[in-house]
């Protein structure tokens, strides 16, 4: 076990640095340059070159990519162009509406998309499984910009329950949190119930069940628990998915996560906030994903790592 | 209706407001009435607020991204900003420059200003405002080329104190344009010196409004300064900036009442929001106008002819009435009107007939021109673009639409790679000099549309003179040059600036800069 958590671990390090890498290179290989879009236009020459030169980008890349290296061993991402100040501030100022929405949309996804699964699979081919599977199709078929838009006028302006936009408390968080949950939601649900459909024929299942067990002590400790796996990598990735930014959903409601901030800070070509939230999100993807596989092992006593 | 009712001790409305308030702030909870609601107001009256009553929140599509008025250049900034900071030189919507820090000011000789500031001003921390707060402000922005405004004031020479409410600034050119940058430019406490990290962590002016506090990017939260230096100013206790790039949400909140007032709406979003009860558009005409620029050291472009034919095949008031729906005026110079350079030249003419005649002596191949955009930047500009590309089929010219992401297209700009080129301009600061130092002079251009002619190049240095008789005469000769002979650019219209605005508001002023200003506002 403990040479695989090394192995596991070195396997992360090795993945971060060749995500710096493949950041740092292409930002600056692609058309635009920071100081033209920091300058008003028709700001002369000389002023983007002597802004150039103080963001630093005329050395080598070679260089710029060792000084980056150097400033992140000292926990430090630079200064972001465009905000004028510390890129590792300016992306910490967005973690906790950024986790505030994750935790939210992940609550939604477990327990509303793996009950309505297991009712399904249950209950096939009953109103309950063909409520579920409606539900499911269109969690999964509407646009979230227009599912989130029709939701706020619909609570927002014409009903007025909820507000519109903004992050002041926990009402500023349903709209965005079902919004963004609802396709993975949705997923989930189908996920399980196909799961359970399968594990719910085998003999195992109908071992249990004859040896008189409770209904639901079959569903749930053995019927579940063997369906449960693949919807807990789709779970795992997700949370990398969301933890990374929910720029759709951050737009329409004006929600100051990681996902606007990267995408804006893309358009201009702000590299230090690029980079800074690249390495971190991809910091949380080998994460979450390094501790799914240790929770395989957890659920399934069949997978022993080593 | 008579009834006697039983005595008991009895709570208003408002003290009951108050009360839950207080209550919920003790125990943590969120208020009952949300803040912005009618109910806000009242409950501020009864906890103690003199005249000044009520708070705004606006939302604005731009974010302000720093609180350091020279460090950048966005209209968003400027109105957060100028709520906090006075500027010395204000500028009223119809584009006069009026004495704010500075009570007057006049051009000595034409390389030298002197200003003569206000007495009896005071920043928000309790020190005072004189010549120190100007020379620190105006040597700040000059030297650290690091900000962002720097280069505007690389010709700034000596900043001289000349007694504490005096100060006079030598240029090293004729600086014509200086009142109406300055306009743009906050006064900065002289003890900001050497802590200006933090200090523009919280920043400290002589505005109207004191800085309370702000969620980078999102949101700018301010209080009246009760010690403002024009009497009755400003009219409520807070207001709120927000930063809502999305338009519909902008719009919604507006709508659901969230938002007093929300900028840079779009001409089709005005219908939509007439059928909302309580808001409504208001709009004036903005001094911003489109371009569209030839690249001018390009084959096909460098044939005056060809872009003479070009500019004849475009149906202007056909764009503005079907595309802006009324909410553009076409445009009869390069520049808005209001601002100092505006004259009117006439509505350029649409005439197909002679378009084909020119066209033919212009020997065009029919080789095929790019027309690129930066995508997404300004209202209906796809739109228009396509309405170009037909009417000029109608004449004969192939014309292929390059709607490309903005960085991008910049890039391609300053390259060369285009034939024509989807562009606006914002006339800040309310005056023409820097559209036309450089967009037409040979070293600003060289990155843009490769202009160049030293006849205009001396016009745009003499019409930097402070007389501004004399500026007014130098731009209009360098704009019959452009206009009528030369046709660099196509100039097709003047945008209105569109604000959707609640109507419990007062005394809002649609500015056609596109500022979002609230200190003479009131709600009701």
């Amino acid at each position: 076990m403990s040479r695989y958590l090394i192995r596991r671990l070195l396997h992360s390090a090795l993945t971060l640095v060749g995500v710096s890498i493949l950041v740092f290179v292409i930002l600056r290989v692609v058309p635009g340059n920071p100081a033209r879009m920091l300058l008003p236009e028709g700001a002369p020459q000389s002023a983007v070159d002597e802004l150039d030169r103080q963001l630093g980008l005329r050395k080598p890349l070679l260089e710029q990519y060792v000084i980056f290296l150097r400033s992140v061993s000292r926990g430090d991402f630079g200064q972001s162009f465009q905000y004028r100040a510390p890129a590792a501030t300016v992306v910490w100022e967005r973690i906790p509406a950024t986790l505030d929405l994750t935790t939210a949309a992940i609550l939604l996804i477990v327990w509303v998309g793996v009950p309505i699964g297991i009712l399904a699979a249950v209950r096939r081919r009953t109103v309950f499984d063909y409520a579920g599977m409606t539900f499911a199709v269109l969690g999964q078929s509407l646009p979230n910009f227009w599912l989130g838009i029709m939701l706020i006028l619909l609570f927002g302006v014409t009903i007025r329950w909820l507000p519109t936009s903004g992050f002041e408390g926990w009402r500023y968080l349903i709209l965005p949190s079902v919004t963004l949950a609802a396709y993975p939601t949705a997923f989930v649900a189908r996920l399980t119930r196909s799961g359970m459909l399968e594990v719910l024929n085998q003999d195992f299942v109908r071992t249990a069940r004859s040896k008189g067990l409770a209904g639901a002590t079959v569903v749930f400790r053995h019927a579940l628990k063997n369906a449960i796996i693949p919807v807990l990598t789709i779970i795992g990735l997700q949370i990398g998915v969301l933890l990374s930014g929910a720029v759709i959903t951050e737009s329409v409601f004006a929600w100051p996560g990681i996902g606007k901030l990267i995408v804006d800070a893309i358009f201009f070509r702000d590299f230090p906030v690029v980079q800074t939230v690249l390495i971190l999100s991809a910091a949380t993807f080998v994460l979450v994903n390094f501790v799914v596989d240790l929770l395989y092992a957890v659920l399934d006593p069949r997978i022993r790592f080593g | 209706m008579s009834e006697k009712k039983p005595k008991r001790p009895r709570l208003s409305r408002r003290q009951f407001l108050t009360k839950s308030a207080l209550l919920a702030t003790a125990l943590g909870l969120p208020p009952l009435v949300k803040s912005g609601a009618p109910g806000a107001a009242a409950a501020m009256v009864a906890a103690g607020a003199t005249t000044r009553n009520g708070q705004i929140v606006a939302a604005v599509s731009e974010r302000a991204l720093t609180l350091d008025p020279g460090d950048h250049y966005s209209i968003s900034a400027t109105s957060v900003l100028r709520h906090v900071f006075d500027p010395l030189i204000d500028v009223t919507n119809n584009s006069k420059f009026v004495p704010a820090l500075a009570e007057s000011w006049e051009a000595v000789t034409p390389t030298s200003w002197r200003f003569t500031l206000r007495r009896g001003v005071t920043f928000h921390d309790g020190s005072p405002f004189n010549s120190d707060s100007v020379v620190y402000t105006l040597a700040r922005v000059r030297d650290n080329t690091k900000l962002i405004k720097s280069f505007v004031y690389q010709d700034l020479g000596a900043i001289e104190k000349d007694g504490p409410f005096a100060v006079t600034v030598a240029t090293k050119h004729p600086f014509g344009a200086l009142p109406s940058h300055l306009t743009m430019l906050g006064m900065l406490p002289p003890g900001a010196a050497g802590r200006e990290d933090s200090f523009f962590q919280h920043p400290i002016g002589t505005g109207p409004f004191k800085f309370v506090g702000w969620t980078r990017g999102e949101r700018v939260d301010l209080s009246a300064n009760p010690n403002y230096w024009k009497t009755g100013v400003p009219k409520v206790e807070k207001v709120i900036f927000r930063f809502v790039p999305e338009l519909s949400t902008r719009a919604a909140g507006l709508r659901a009442g969230e938002f007093h007032v929300i900028d840079r709406l779009p001409p089709d979003m005005v219908q939509t929001l007439r059928g909302s009860p309580g808001v409504k558009a208001v709009s004036v005409l903005g001094i911003e106008v489109q371009q569209w620029l030839f690249q001018m050291a390009k084959d096909p472009d460098k044939n005056a002819l060809l872009r003479k034919a070009i500019s004849l095949g475009i149906d202007r008031n056909t764009i503005v009435k079907e595309f802006m729906l009324g909410f553009a005026r076409a445009a009869v110079c390069p520049v808005p009107p209001g601002l100092v350079g505006y004259v009117d030249l006439g509505v350029k003419p649409y005439d197909p007939d002679r378009a084909k005649v020119l066209l033919k002596q212009a020997g065009y191949n029919g080789e095929p021109l790019d027309f690129v955009l930066m995508k997404d930047l300004y209202p209906k500009q796809l739109e228009i673009a396509q309405a170009v590309q037909s009417m000029l089929t109608g004449i004969g010219v192939k014309v292929s639409i390059k709607n490309i992401e903005i960085a991008t297209a910049r890039e391609m700009r300053a390259a060369g790679n285009y034939d024509m080129f989807y562009s606006g301009w914002a006339h800040l600061p309310h005056d023409p000099d820097w559209y036309f130092g450089q967009w037409f002079t040979q070293a600003g251009a060289a990155k843009l549309s490769r202009y160049n002619n030293p006849k205009v190049e001396q016009l745009v240095v003499d019409a930097r003179s402070p007389d501004p008789k004399i500026r007014q005469q130098r731009y209009e000769d360098l704009e019959r040059i452009l206009w009528t002979e030369e046709e660099p650019t196509i100039w097709p219209f003047y945008s209105r600036a569109i604000y959707g605005v609640r109507d419990t508001l007062r005394n809002y002023e649609a500015r056609g800069d596109y500022y979002v200003l609230l200190s003479e506002v009131s709600v009701s």
